[in-house]
């Protein structure tokens, strides 16, 4: 593991070293993609009574490793009429931007790819690009649905990127850095979570937008578009789609447990050896990484115009709110606990806002219950006398 | 945001209680006594013949007409061994067509077919749908080793 | 798209889209050409007929008997409804007395049947509002407790074949009043689950609220029933307006939408799901301990005086209804099947224009359409 961090190869040449870095990177993520959905397949089939993978290996462990095989194995499939540089192009477009993000990722105190000052304004240009590939995607695949899936896609990602954004912006201003690394660093005392819940809350949401998961996964939504963006990607294209889909993931859980939740250093600080600053990384992960399960699990996918609704009447006000209030404590140097204050009466505002988009007019009244009554009386119990005659297909 | 947190701990709940899947080719579900499978035919082992007296009651029977049926003179009433005086000589059943409507053991006189109910009825599936046409013999050999469940309803 | 090369201003056309019939959320084999304008459905061409074997026609050459596995095997998931309308339809000819314990046995499993079907839409459409599978597996390990249970009396999982005419084929087993307790028990269990899950979540509300509403009378003048119609409003349920069997010995209640929306469909069938516990027990609690279970002085084998009928049953889709021509003898001269799936489904066109694409595959969810009944 060691290896990966940059310091330990001892390269002079900070390229080289970034690219070895990088290569290293790319494997490691693949392997823990690969056991993402062999976790994600075992807990949500325990939310629904069901036991997943079970017979590839004990606990079914070997499945991911099972389907990379099929994935690779597979026939490689590309419709005759489809725009072969669109189609082609799309797969990277969105492979490379997801890797490319963990590029400036402090996994612990000294374990980085590259230390880039203004690491989180990287981190959120690059993750912006990939909706590139979607809509190269949806057009290179010449197919209606996957048409559809790519604009969705589009309108998706640039919509949701804003308020997540914005409430970034707003923690921004707290930390008064853009350098995830001294972000984690101010948290040594508070996680960010306690004095910005509203901007965590937005940036939860928007996040689970930005990754195209159940409840915001229209682009691909199966019951709808058929699988949308991916409808004619087969093997190895497709699974390229679905590893950065969950590196993906994997790169806004770490953003978040950095942001929010203190990463590494909260609560044991910074001497505790990279050991545990990455099982503690890990941990504060998994409880995003377990949110977007349960979720999938749990909760209808949004329509198209609903979905667009709730970042552009909800989410958006709401993160600018964040920021407003934000400025006003920083101004006029109100006690941190005013940060908290404020936030938490935006939160109040972001619970009810599920009621924000739905339908409003006439107000839904109950069912109305017709009462039927039993006119006939219930027979005495007949006397215990046998047919004498047998319907021909009667058993004896 | 209450309905969805509502849902949540539903879904949530549910992690705690017991998966229903049954891990089927190691284990097979019970199935019950009165389970209608595939018509087979029994044996009479007693006198070491079929119970079916190829009388075609099932074949004429039959909504689908998957059943065929020929019946010869029986060599063991001759020699006074059985007291059937005609015996099935070939039968054959198309399980691919067959609906499992019961009707051929409804309408059976001798209680010679009965429709299986093991899991061997129920796994029959093969390569080639001609090899679903059954014969006298893949008809009976089931019974005829006996183990055919005593419940059958025949 | 552009054909004529002088007009070089963007053009707007509409995508005609064909959803089926391999599509996850057509419930079958139906195909329906959505022509979209953007996200919004500008119209709806359905194309069904691709299960059709007429069974219609099937059934003429086959006698009474014969003909209960095709009714099974057109409405795969209310089999006893289905059959129970054409058994009706023989009896009604014959004027048979069927015994009270038939009866009350046949009304048992009927309502069964409900529930199991219910619980079958409600997998099915929670799927199509996007929860990953979850309802389904809330709903068909329920489900499947009555499954075991009609498997353990009739034989069979699916194709029961148990309904004859004058009575039932077999007694049910000894154990069957405790057996339906405990599956009401699951039954029970499931409809919170779902109820948990689904009714009260925001997401899914905001999804049902409004889609493909329709007015009493609209409904009316598309000839919708069962839960579709109640939920536009009409109190109309032949349980309750046309009694047959013994459904006139029980007091339930019948639910009535006043949105006529998706949603309101949805409370429907879980509201229906309740009655049926209720209507269940109480027959349970009627129930003959013993008696005859086939009419008396039936003949070995079943001829109808000439005339003809029609018997209706409140099957959990709607009207299930049998006309039958008997010219004498052993077999129908004619029969027709009357398919609520078909008749809620002339509806879907109405409906999807002007909601959006999403919508359309939630209005048909709601539907609950079988494929195999619409097509016969
Ligand atoms: S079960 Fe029915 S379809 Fe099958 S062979 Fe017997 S009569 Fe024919
Ligand atoms: S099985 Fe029964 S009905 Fe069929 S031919 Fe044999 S004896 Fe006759």
């Amino acid at each position: 593991m060691m290896l990966l961090a940059a310091p330990a190869i001892n390269i002079d040449n900070a390229f080289l070293s970034g690219i070895l870095g990088l290569i290293a990177f790319t494997l490691v993520m693949t392997v823990g993609v690969m056991y993402a959905t062999w976790y994600e397949r075992k807990i949500v089939a325990r939310m629904q009574y069901r036991l997943g993978p079970t017979r590839t290996g004990p606990f079914g462990l070997l499945q991911p490793i099972a389907d990379t095989f099929k994935l690779l194995t597979k026939e490689d499939l590309r419709p005759a009429t489809a725009d072969f540089i669109a189609f082609e192009a799309a797969v990277f477009a969105i492979f490379i931007p997801a890797l490319m993000v963990f590029v400036a990722v402090p996994f612990t105190a000294d374990w980085y790819i590259s230390a880039i000052p203004m690491s989180l304004l990287y981190i959120l240009a690059v993750s912006g690009l990939s909706f590139i590939g979607f809509l190269l995607a949806g057009w290179g695949s010449d197919n209606k649905y996957a048409l559809l899936g790519g604009m969705r896609a589009a309108a998706q990602l640039i919509s949701y990127e804003i308020p997540m954004i914005l409430a970034l912006v707003a923690v921004v201003m707290v930390t008064s850095t853009l350098d995830v690394y001294q972000m984690i660093l101010y948290q040594d005392t508070v996680p960010l979570i306690v004095w910005q819940p509203l901007a965590f809350g937005i940036f939860l949401i928007a996040s689970v937008a930005e990754v195209e998961r159940p409840p915001f996964d229209i682009p691909t939504g199966e019951s709808e578009v058929a699988g949308g963006v991916f409808i004619e990607y087969s093997g190895i294209r497709w699974s390229m789609f679905q590893l950065s889909s969950y590196v993906n993931m994997y790169a806004f859980a770490l953003l978040g447990a950095f942001v929010f939740l203190g990463g590494w250093e909260w609560p044991f600080g910074t001497d505790i050896g990279w050991g545990y600053q990455l099982l503690l990384t890990m941990v504060k992960m998994s409880f995003f990484i377990f949110f977007y399960l349960l979720i999938r699990a749990t909760v209808p996918r949004l329509r198209v115009d609903q979905l667009m609704s709730y970042a552009w009447k909800v989410l958006i006000p709401l993160s600018l709110y964040q920021i407003v209030t934000n400025g006003f404590v920083i101004v006029y140097d109100l006690p941190d606990v005013a940060f908290l204050l404020f936030s938490g009466l935006g939160v109040a505002a972001l619970v009810y806002s599920a009621a924000f988009i739905v339908k409003r007019g006439e107000p839904r009244r109950p069912l109305t219950m017709v009462p039927v009554r039993a006119t006939a009386k219930a027979a005495p119990p007949a006397p215990a006398v046998a047919a004498d005659v047998v319907v021909e297909g009667a058993a004896t | 945001m209450i309905g969805i947190l509502r849902s949540l701990t539903q879904v949530v709940r549910v992690i705690g209680r017991k998966p229903v899947t049954i891990q089927y080719p190691e284990v097979h579900r019970e199935i019950p006594n009165r389970d209608r499978a595939f018509p087979i035919l029994l044996w009479d082992a007693p006198i070491d013949e079929p119970y079916c007296t190829g009388c075609h009651a099932c074949e004429r029977a039959c909504p689908v007409e998957c059943m065929t049926v020929v019946m010869k003179d029986n060599p063991k009433h001759a020699t006074g061994e059985s007291k059937r005086r005609k015996i099935i000589d070939e039968f054959w059943i198309d399980y691919g067509r067959c609906m499992r409507c019961n009707i051929c053991v409804e309408v059976c006189n001798f209680e010679a077919i009965g429709m299986n109910n093991t899991w061997a009825g129920h796994e029959l599936s093969r390569y080639d749908r001609k090899e679903l046409v059954m014969d006298l013999d893949m008809l009976m050999s089931q019974s005829k080793a006996g183990k055919v469940d005593p419940g059958l309803r025949a | 798209m552009v054909t004529e090369q002088h007009d070089r201003s963007l053009e707007v056309v509409d995508i005609p889209i064909n959803m089926g019939p391999q599509h996850p959320s057509t419930h079958g084999v139906f195909r329906m050409v959505l022509v979209l304008d953007g996200e919004v459905c500008k119209d709806v061409i359905p194309h069904i007929g691709y299960m059709h074997r007429g069974g219609e026609k099937l059934m003429e050459a086959m006698d009474f008997r014969q003909g209960i596995g095709y009714c099974d095997r057109t409405e795969y998931l209310a089999q006893f409804s289905a059959e129970l309308g054409y058994v009706m339809a023989v009896e009604r000819l014959m004027e048979l007395e069927i015994p009270d314990r038939a009866e009350y046995i046949r009304v048992i499993l009927t309502e069964l049947n409900r529930l199991s079907s219910h619980f079958m839409f409600m997998g099915a459409f929670g799927i199509d509002a996007g929860v990953f599978a979850t309802s389904f597996t809330y709903a068909f390990p329920q489900r499947e407790y009555i499954q075991e249970l009609f498997e353990e009396v009739t034989g069979d999982r699916l194709m029961y074949a148990y309904f004859r005419v004058g009575g039932l084929a077999w007694e049910v087993t000894d154990n069957f009043v405790q057996r339906v307790h405990e599956v009401l028990v699951h039954t029970r269990q499931g409809l919170r689950d779902l109820d948990e899950l689904l009714t009260k979540n925001e997401i899914f509300m905001v999804r049902c609220q409004g889609i493909g509403a329709f007015t009493a009378d609209q409904a009316i003048a598309y000839g919708l029933s069962g839960p579709m119609l109640r939920a536009s409003g009409v109190p109309w349920d032949l349980r309750k307006d046309d009694p047959y069997s013994v459904y006139d010995r029980f007091t339930f209640e019948i639910p009535v939408g006043n949105h006529g929306d998706v949603y309101d469909r949805y409370l429907v069938r879980l509201e229906e799901m309740r009655q049926s516990v209720n209507i269940i027990e109480q027959a349970l609690e009627q129930l003959p301990a013993e008696g005859p279970i086939v009419a008396e002085k039936l003949p070995r084998r079943l001829r109808t005086p000439p005339g003809e009928v029609y018997s209706k049953v409140e099957a959990p889709r709607g009207e299930w209804g049998v006309y039958l021509v008997s010219k004498g003898g052993d077999k129908p001269y004619r029969l027709k099947m009357r398919s609520p799936s078909f008749c809620n489904l002339s509806a879907l066109r109405e409906m999807c224009i002007g909601q959006f694409m999403a919508d359309a595959v939630m209005i048909l969810g709601s539907m609950d359409i079988v494929l195999c009944d619409v097509d016969r």
